[in-house]
């Protein structure tokens, strides 16, 4: 409650002396424990603002809203850890300037929130460098370890499972802060590279481009996986592809502004085992 | 006896190296197994994995990936921005439970006419032992539009 209060106070002062044209939080949602993001331009707007344990959703994806950030004017954002990483991500990718964004961060363990300390993403790094040493702790997932002792074919059949559910909504995308493409591969139909009908094969093709595509890139805030209607578990994939990354070439996705994006960078000495 | 399994594979070569290595080992007359496709493309760093995907769909039982040896690159780092994109790709196709014995990568230099038909024989043996791609094939018969290589 005393976060929340003092992060209130701090975008009303910020958004009365001008500093920011706007902040991205959240407000009460159609359940208790649900939250769904606010836009707030003025103070009174503000009264709405919620920060508790619930307020789980990764906003950084509306930060990309096309014309949001062209007039140069700064905008804050309620991030936890995972959001400022996808700040650095999106500006390492070139879709916005991390100096126009304004961060109100936080975290909670339990149902306790607090605030953390920096305003902008540069001044994360600290943080954002302890989580990269200890990765186990997130990663660890015990649906994961049991999907990783399977063999090809049970593996298959999970699969085959899970995404004969996927009715192809594509919420996971839409909810992914880095799913910004304005044409996205599925839409696109000349080649028609993802089938558009939502049969097994055409399920396959369209999570396995999508979690392609998240390589190296996601970070884990969970959007997607909340999102889907069929529950289908996301977050296992895109997990196991950071972890790839991770051993593979030593990249933690969203470390810093600057870092070059994995899969269009390379090292003459990169790990080549599996070439004939 | 049984008929002997025809493996369908598809092979995305890289033109400056792989296609030309082919080219040699034709002209060189050396004979090798006719189940390969061959399809050109300008860079390894052209083919996008989206490729590897779209020929196991159309019922290819096996892909084979090859282009110039790391430095020989046309376009200098073509394929060392595809051997990451491979590695990964690969972890990929391993925990989604395709096996990634499917999908074979190689590098093979406009020079090398006889590795490339060794390499032919040698993947179309593998591939016939994995035998066909059933669990795809399954799919694909459940789509109601089965496109056939």
């Amino acid at each position: 409650m005393i976060t929340q209060e003092r992060y209130r106070t701090t975008v009303k002062e910020l958004l009365a002396n001008g500093s920011i044209k706007m902040a991205i939080g959240y407000k009460p949602g159609s359940t208790p424990d649900r939250r769904r993001p606010l836009f707030i331009r003025t103070s009174e707007e503000a009264e709405q603002l919620v920060l508790d344990s619930t307020c789980v959703q990764n906003l950084s994806g509306y930060l990309v809203s096309e014309g949001l950030l062209s007039d140069e004017k700064r905008v804050g954002i309620f991030l936890r850890p995972e959001g400022v990483r996808s700040i650095n991500i999106l500006a390492a990718e070139y879709q916005l300037n991390a100096d126009q964004i304004v961060i109100f961060g936080f975290d909670s363990t339990g149902r306790e929130v607090r605030p953390l300390d920096g305003r902008s993403a540069r001044e994360f790094s600290g943080l954002l460098n302890e989580l990269k040493e200890k990765p186990l702790q997130i990663y660890k997932e015990p649906l994961l370890e049991r999907i990783e002792k399977m063999n090809a074919k049970e593996r298959f059949d999970f699969w085959q499972e899970e995404f004969s559910r996927c009715i192809k909504c594509y919420a996971c995308r839409q909810a992914c802060p880095m799913c910004y493409c304005r044409r996205c591969i599925v839409d696109s139909n000349q080649p028609q590279w993802v089938n558009t009908s939502s049969h097994t094969l055409g399920n396959f093709e369209w999570n396995i481009v999508r979690a392609f595509h998240l390589s190296g890139r996601c970070v884990q805030c969970g959007n997607c996986d909340r999102a889907c209607p069929v529950n289908i578990p996301l977050r296992l994939i895109n997990q196991r592809m950071a972890n790839e990354v991770l051993d593979g070439f030593d990249h933690f996705a969203g470390l810093s502004a600057t870092q070059e994006p994995v899969l269009a960078s390379f090292k003459k000495d990169d790990t080549e085992t599996f070439i004939l | 006896m049984s008929e002997l399994f025809e493996p369908k594979i598809v092979a995305f070569v890289c033109t400056y190296c792989t296609y030309a290595g082919a080219d040699l080992a034709g002209t060189s007359r050396l004979k090798y197994a006719p189940n390969v496709r061959i399809v050109r493309l300008p860079c390894t760093g052209r083919i996008s994995p989206m490729f590897i995907l779209k020929a196991l769909q159309k019922g290819a039982d096996g892909v084979l990936v090859s282009g110039c040896h790391p430095g020989d690159c046309h376009f200098t780092h073509g394929n060392y921005h595809a051997r990451r994109r491979w590695m990964v790709f690969r972890a990929l196709l391993d925990f989604t439970g395709i096996s990634p014995e499917r999908v074979k990568f190689s590098w093979i230099s406009a020079a090398e006419g006889s590795k490339f038909a060794d390499l032919i024989n040698s993947v179309t043996e593998d591939i016939r032992n994995l035998g066909p791609f059933d669990q795809y094939q399954q799919l694909i018969k459940e789509t109601e539009s089965p496109a056939t290589l």
